[in-house]
């Protein structure tokens, strides 16, 4: 019984044309407009020089190696930095909180550190420094241990093309474009909701005709809704792993790990859709046409917070309604993606899966109280 | 097979069925007859347990019935007022998931949509998407989809609106052979000559309440009208008129459109009489003709209303 139940569902979804235009086509779309609106910016962002400050301690000035670099790296010309000094870290600090640079170096026991206020591209790129800088005086002074003295190995080593190409070449891209796909993902997965609206209201006797028949059968009702909502995950997850197919092998967008992260993200937010537009079928008679609309604007809503159209709308929001941006799952599922790709650490990114599935459990807590009442005043 | 005492259903103020009882035995093909919005679609409803009542007792197959009696549910068909079927799946894929509801083995089923797709007449539009179907196919699909896990007690909520005369006598012939076969059936319906052709026993309805119920001839045989006659005249002077209205046996008569209409009292017959009075008055006739009283008769002698307005 639940077989059938299952594979007509998805035959069902697959057939549907509203499904098919806004989860499958409008996406496709975006994606390409993007893809072409934007297929410039990368570099353009890139020439942006960060602000940023070194303390000027006597420690700093006998380090040969780190004076020289960031020297390099703030030529006018090439690098990437535009390098203030500050006489004491304090200072140093105040500049930081008056956002005049974004973070500032400092060596402390002989080791560079990074001070920053915040969490984005800039202080992403400047941390990623260090860590090459780190990483390359390692190497160098291994090769001066081995007494293997080849200078123009070395001084290769601290061209400034190097840090530039580095850094560009890494798994980590500084790329401004990469979060307008993210963005996109996560409004794919808020459209799940159209396979919540129809699961509900294909249960609900007071909801359609169809409800109404189908509690008149002697399937129970769980199973069933399970079924129906199982079927339609199938068929949004197919829709999800399509668009993704989509970016990374024509568009060539690279999301920075390997896909089964990002899939596995994917499949929270999509749940988390699913979940949304239940919750939304379920605690209202309105009209479907109504439903819809909440839907929909809604998902754009929140996608339109997590950057979809506006690039950088998603650090404003969190840094002035920080519990307005938690709350945006849209937000959760880019943020989750960037986490993905910026970070090695995988802390904020199970963050960002909770709080999903934490929205998935409140919805479908509240649309199960709504789904055990099964005879109804009026229908 | 069905026991309904009492039932009292309120939409807010309205109070769509007023002390209903009803009982159906095994094997009766059972009419419900009443003008829109006099509840029967409301009482189908609350027998399935599909609505909430008030007051009353529901038993079906000697159980309380229940949303989760699904012992019961098996047993039962369903052929609702509102088309109920998905959109993007063709006839044959509709039916096979009704079907499908009830008997869970693929191969068990499929002889059953066959039969099911013959019983409709849809063996042309099996892959048909329902947007293709016209009304009347749509009706007959929804039939299909109600009927074609074989089930002992079908509910048919007026089935045939908008089906062309010829499908509704095939469709009737049907319900005749699913009763035939063993399944006891409870029929709604606003066409009472449908009712009449085809119920074993008949309710009338009207706001909630059940009027009268019984067989036709039970039916018929509680009111006044008897004999109802015709006669072709296209003139016929007031005085005439007058007098046929005196004669014994004749309860009212009217003129109009060139026919005279009279209906009889009870047992009377009284076109004799009628004819006589004319001839003897010189008044020219054509045809003659004369029926039985139909339940518009006892609806119009019980409620003061048409049956179809
Ligand atoms: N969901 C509802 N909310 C409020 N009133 C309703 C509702 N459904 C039906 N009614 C009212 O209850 C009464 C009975 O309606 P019902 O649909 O049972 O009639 P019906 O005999 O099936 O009519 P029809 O021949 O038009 O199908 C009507 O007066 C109708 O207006
Ligand atoms: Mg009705």
């Amino acid at each position: 019984m639940f077989g059938n139940i299952y594979c007509k569902r998805i035959l069902v979804s697959v057939r549907n044309k509203g499904t098919l235009i806004w989860t499958w086509i409008f996406p496709l779309m975006m994606a390409t407009l993007f893809y072409f609106a934007f297929s410039g910016l990368q570099d353009a962002e890139l020439l942006k020089t960060i602000p940023a400050g070194i303390v000027v301690s006597e420690e700093y000035e006998s380090d040969t190696a780190l004076r020289t670099t960031l020297q390099a790296v703030s030529d006018p010309e090439e690098g990437f930095l535009e390098l203030h000094t500050y006489e004491t870290r304090e200072a140093a600090a105040e500049a930081l909180t008056s956002g005049e640079i974004d973070g500032f170096f400092s060596l402390e026991n002989g080791s560079p550190k990074l001070s920053v206020s915040k969490n984005d591209l800039n202080q992403t790129i400047l941390k990623s420094f260090l860590d090459q800088y780190v990483q390359t005086r390692h190497a160098v002074i291994s090769l001066l241990e081995k007494g293997d003295t080849d200078v123009s190995q070395i001084l290769d080593l601290f061209q400034t093309e190097t840090w530039t190409e580095e850094l560009s070449l890494s798994k980590n891209v500084p790329s401004e474009t990469v979060n307008y796909f993210f963005a996109l993902l996560a409004m794919v997965c808020m459209y799940g909701g159209f396979q919540g609206l129809d699961s509900v209201s294909y249960l609900q006797a007071n909801l359609s005709p169809l409800g109404a028949r189908r509690t008149l059968s002697p399937a129970k009702r769980f199973p069933m809704v399970f079924f129906d909502l199982l079927a339609a995950l199938t068929v949004h997850m197919a829709c999800m792993l399509f668009l993704l197919a989509y970016l990374v092998l024509i568009l060539r967008v690279d999301f920075g790990t390997g896909l089964v992260p990002v899939i596995v993200t994917c499949l929270f937010g999509s749940f988390l859709g699913m979940s949304f537009g239940s919750f939304v079928t379920a605690i209202s008679r309105a009209k479907e046409g109504v439903k819809v609309a909440v839907i929909i604007s809604v998902s754009l809503a929140c996608s339109f917070g997590a950057g979809m159209m506006v690039s950088g709308i998603n650090y404003k929001i969190a840094k002035t309604l920080p519990v307005l941006a938690w709350l945006n799952p849209a937000a959760r599922i880019s943020d989750a993606l960037y986490c993905l790709y910026y970070y090695d650490g995988y802390g904020q990114y199970f963050l960002n899966l909770g709080i999903l599935a934490a929205m998935t459990l409140a919805f479908s807590i509240v649309t199960a109280f709504f789904l055990r009442r099964q005879r109804y005043e009026s229908i | 097979m069905i026991h309904v005492k009492n039932l009292v259903k309120r939409y807010g103020k309205l109070v769509a069925l007023d002390h209903f009882s009803l009982d159906v035995q095994d094997g009766e093909i059972f009419g419900l007859l009443g003008p829109n919005g006099s509840g029967k679609t409301t009482a189908i409803n609350c027998i399935l347990s599909l609505l909430t009542y008030d007051k009353g007792e529901i038993s079906l197959f000697g159980e309380p019935m229940s949303p989760t009696n699904y012992k019961s549910k098996k047993k039962i068909g369903v052929v609702p007022q509102n088309v109920a079927v998905f959109n993007e799946l063709t006839v044959q894929e509709n039916i096979d998931y009704f079907c499908g509801l009830y008997v869970p083995e693929k191969a068990a089923r499929k002889p059953l949509v066959e039969e099911a797709i013959e019983f409709a007449g849809l063996a042309d539009f099996r892959r048909f998407l329902p947007k293709k179907l016209s009304g009347g196919l749509l009706r007959r699909l929804n039939i299909a989809c109600g009927i074609a896990h074989k089930p002992e007690l079908i509910f048919l909520d007026e089935p045939t609106v908008a089906v062309d005369p010829q499908s509704r006598n095939s469709i009737l012939e049907g319900i005749r052979a699913l009763n035939a076969s063993g399944a006891t059936i409870i029929y709604t319906s606003h066409y009472m000559e449908e009712v009449e052709q085809l119920c074993s026993r008949i309710m009338i309805m009207d706001k909630g309440r059940a009027i009268a119920t019984g067989t036709r001839e039970e039916l018929t045989a509680l009111i006044h009208t008897g004999e109802k006659l015709t006669v072709e005249t296209p003139a016929l002077p007031p005085a005439i008129l007058e007098q046929i209205r005196n004669l014994p046996n004749v309860l009212r008569a009217d003129h109009g459109d060139g026919h005279l209409k009279a209906d009889c009292k009870g047992d009377g017959h009284p076109i004799i009489d009628v004819l006589d009075l004319l001839r003897q008055n010189n008044v020219s006739f054509g045809q003659v003709y004369s029926e039985p009283p139909t339940l518009n008769d006892v609806f119009l002698e019980i409620t003061g209303k048409q049956l179809r307005d």
